[in-house]
């Protein structure tokens, strides 16, 4: 009986060098399936992060585009503006010198209570003869949700006071005036 | 680092790390004192800007953790050709600093979220900087969990090096985000070529912080090289005693 192979048989190097060259095109296709799926989540994640909120101008001036959407809303709250009854906040926002009146019906987060500080709050537009320190608006921001946006500024309180004054800068170029806080 | 080479060796500790275990704990120590008694409150946050001198170093050393573990990474995949010890040197760095950057960044999301609770009013939001965060932290995990995966050392190695350079990518992306999106979570408090808000005592005890968890970070860092090469060390004892327990068996047999 011939036993002789009716192929040759290749050689170990070659054999290596093969499965060398399948085992790199998985592990390589394997890479790529993980990159697409990381690029995917974040592209996902970004999404909504890049816009994660709009200023109060902004939010203004796509009034229209915006309808009754949920959306964020960003700005900070004019503490003289604050009143609280019966489980509702009212306060205005003011962002670029644009002020939007909010209506708010959840608690308030701790630091809230802070002057100017700004917020983000998540609502939508409601349509509402309404008045507010830079003279009356046709529509408020009805938000369920707010979210303190604290910057990264930090300094001791033995050193500083929380004063009611406005941050540097920020209704330098506004043509109303901002009455000072009742206390 | 590579003091550890016998594997009679039950211990990863030598003088200098036993030091540098001191160091590390003496430096917590007053870390704790300065960030909880003597550095004031903040004007606005409270009592919970003291988050401030965990969170913010955290991130730090995860940072430089995942640089060391590229750098590492670059050097075993340039290296492993011409000597294989070094390379193997270099894998066991950048596996064991992946590790500890892994638990910083795990510390930095824990501790962030509480003090977002406190600040912000919520745990979690989907913003940029906390996405890119929880992305950072998953993309290592993967990292290590791929350094675990049973396949020949050097294979194994070269593909975790290759993952390494892939994840560190996003590094820059989560450090960035604050500055490239609106996010909910405010600007970098250090960064290079920023003049720091924050006022002296809050300013020299973040600074502090920094360095102190910088001394644990070494010092996990080089027990954990010292743990990897011992396991090493125990598989390559194994893998002996079985052969030549197959040849005796063998010779036996015969």
């Amino acid at each position: 009986m011939d036993l002789t192979p009716r192929h040759e048989v290749e050689a170990p190097d070659e054999m290596r060098q093969k499965m060398h060259r399948r085992r790199r095109r998985t592990v390589l296709v394997v890479a790529l399936v993980l990159i697409a799926a990381m690029a995917f989540i974040t592209a996902q994640g970004l999404r909504n992060a890049t816009l994660f909120f709009r200023n109060a101008d902004e939010a203004v001036e796509q009034r229209v585009e915006l309808g009754d959407r949920r959306f964020r809303i960003q700005g900070r709250v004019i503490p003289s503006t604050v009143k609280s009854e019966s489980g509702i906040t009212t306060f205005e926002i003011v962002h670029d010198c644009v002020v939007v009146s909010i209506r708010h019906s959840s608690d308030p987060p701790e630091l809230f209570k802070s002057p100017w500080i700004p917020v983000v709050l998540e609502g939508s537009w409601v349509i509402g003869e309404i008045r507010n320190v830079a003279g009356s608006d046709t529509h408020y921001f009805a938000s369920d949700r707010m979210l303190v946006k604290h910057t990264n500024e930090y300094a001791s309180a033995n050193e500083q006071r929380l004063t009611d004054k406005p941050p540097e800068g920020l209704l330098d170029q506004c043509l109303f005036e901002v009455p000072a806080a009742t206390s | 680092m590579t003091s550890v080479t016998h594997s009679n060796a039950k211990m990863t500790a030598t003088a200098t790390t036993r030091v540098l275990g001191v160091l590390a704990i003496a430096a917590t120590a007053l870390m704790t004192v300065l960030g909880l008694l003597i550095s004031p409150a903040d004007v606005i946050q409270g009592e919970a800007v003291r988050m401030l001198y965990i969170h913010v170093p955290s991130i730090w050393i995860a940072y430089g953790a995942f640089v060391l573990t590229s750098v590492s990474s670059i050097l075993f995949l340039r290296g492993r050709k011409r000597r294989e010890d070094r390379g193997r040197h270099y894998d066991r760095l950048a596996g064991s600093a992946a590790e500890v950057g892994v638990v910083f960044t795990g510390i930095t999301l824990v501790t962030g979220m509480l003090w977002g609770k406190v600040t912000w009013g919520t745990y979690w939001q989907w913003d940029a900087r906390l996405t890119t965060t929880v992305l950072l932290f998953v993309t290592y995990l993967g990292y290590l969990a791929l350094r675990r995966l049973p396949a020949d050392p050097i294979v194994r190695s070269r593909r975790a090096a290759v993952m390494a350079l892939i994840s560190f990518v996003n590094v820059p992306i989560v450090h960035y985000s604050v500055d490239w999106w609106r996010t909910l979570h405010q600007k970098a408090s250090l960064s290079v070529g920023r003049r720091p808000e924050i006022t002296g005592e809050m300013y020299w005890t973040l600074l502090y912080s920094t360095l102190a968890v910088t001394i644990v970070a070494a010092w996990l860092i080089i027990h954990r090289y010292r743990v990897i090469r011992l396991e090493e060390l125990r598989d390559e004892e194994t893998l002996a005693a079985l052969i030549s327990s197959r040849l005796d068996k063998d010779d036996g047999s015969n």
